[in-house]
């Protein structure tokens, strides 16, 4: 386990006092931008309440083609990796930098696992030509607002999925520098902010899920 | 082991965490149960979305530690949550109080409109024809004198 003696001052940028008012001003900045990125979601979400409301049985229908055992398998799948995150932050607080290295992995995994069924998802929809705007051509069900549900099914989850990949990639470096034994009760910032992140992404599949698949 | 970083007596542990996706996984069960039952169209709407806020504030608490956070930052997602239901809730009041054909057509607002255009119904298998001939000869364009 290392010493607050002998991470914290070479950590320490010189305009902060304390690492403690630094680390706080880590996690508000983080705050400030996980905020601009619920406000980024939350037009999709406009855009998907508005069609919901202009196109009720076009929307009702169309979430009927949705693959709910799939789309509830990786609720499942997120909100564990949530949890494995969070164990992750909570060893990294301890300096255990092993067991962050083994929980980031198993959340990386848990990552892998939604974007394949993720995949698997996408390419169904592509073989019916359930796509969206004008490149739908499923014949089993037309009418107005259909190939509108699949315009927001395929922006969100894909924005969304964009969004899982970034945070693999970001957990895969933090998990690389817990490999090296940087993080200790003194020095926990990047796992705290990158977790930050991937609840985030969770967070807005809690609430993409029902309102996509169960409608 | 407490860390510098935050207030003494709040720090949530591992029990915690297992406890709060012991509870995500059962509401995650109950949004499947009511997709399950016949409950009006609003209802369900209305039981996703509670039930999802309360997943969401378990998340945002106890895994991304509101809890254990500090002063201003706590503030934040409270006002980006603020923010978002204007977005939603005024873009929403101008599309419910329209004049019908500022609407798109076949949209909910032209229903009880006396001269719009029939919606051409929903179809659960129309079969391979996706253009039928009788609309296609009854077009101005090929129509014969």
């Amino acid at each position: 386990m290392h010493t607050d003696a002998a991470a914290a001052p070479s950590r320490l940028a010189h305009h902060f006092p304390d690492m403690k008012t630094q680390e706080h001003a880590a996690r508000m900045g983080m705050w400030l931008f996980l905020s601009t990125e619920i406000l980024l979601f939350a037009v999709l979400f406009t855009a998907y309440a508005v069609y919901r409301f202009l196109f009720p049985q076009g929307f009702d229908e169309a979430s009927k083609l949705a693959h709910v055992a799939m789309g509830a398998t990786n609720t499942v799948v997120l909100i564990t990796s949530s949890l494995t995150v969070a164990l992750a932050i909570h060893y990294a607080r301890l300096g255990e930098n092993r067991k962050v290295v083994g929980l980031l992995g198993v959340t990386i995994l848990f990552g892998l696992t939604f974007m394949v069924l993720k995949g698997f998802e996408y390419h169904h929809h592509w073989v019916d030509g359930q796509l969206p705007g004008r490149l739908y051509h499923y014949a089993g069900l037309q009418g107005p607002g259909v190939s509108m549900y699949f315009t927001i099914y395929f922006l969100m989850t894909g924005l969304h999925g964009l969004h899982v990949l970034i945070g693999m990639s970001v957990l895969g470096w933090v998990a690389w520098r817990a490999g090296r034994g940087e993080f200790g009760p003194g020095y926990s910032t990047p796992v705290e902010l990158s977790g930050l992140y991937w609840h985030l992404v969770d967070l807005i599949w809690i609430f993409l899920f029902p309102l996509l698949y169960l409608m | 082991m407490t860390a510098t970083t935050h207030s003494e007596g709040k720090h949530l542990g591992p029990v915690h965490y297992v406890l709060v996706w012991a509870a995500l996984m059962v509401l995650t069960g109950v949004t499947l149960a009511v997709w399950k039952t016949d409950l009006s169209h609003s209802g369900r709407v209305v039981a996703a979305l509670a039930i999802a806020t309360v997943k969401a504030a378990l998340v945002a608490v106890v895994f991304m530690h509101l809890w254990e956070e500090q002063g201003i930052a706590r503030l934040v997602l409270l006002v980006s949550a603020l923010f978002v239901a204007l977005l939603i809730g005024l873009v929403m009041a101008d599309n419910a109080t329209r004049f019908p054909y500022a609407n798109p057509p076949y949209s909910e607002s032209w229903k009880d409109d006396p001269w719009r255009n029939e919606a051409p119904p929903m179809q659960a298998d129309p079969g391979p024809v996706r253009v039928s001939p009788k609309t296609a000869t009854e077009h101005p364009a090929s129509h014969k004198p």
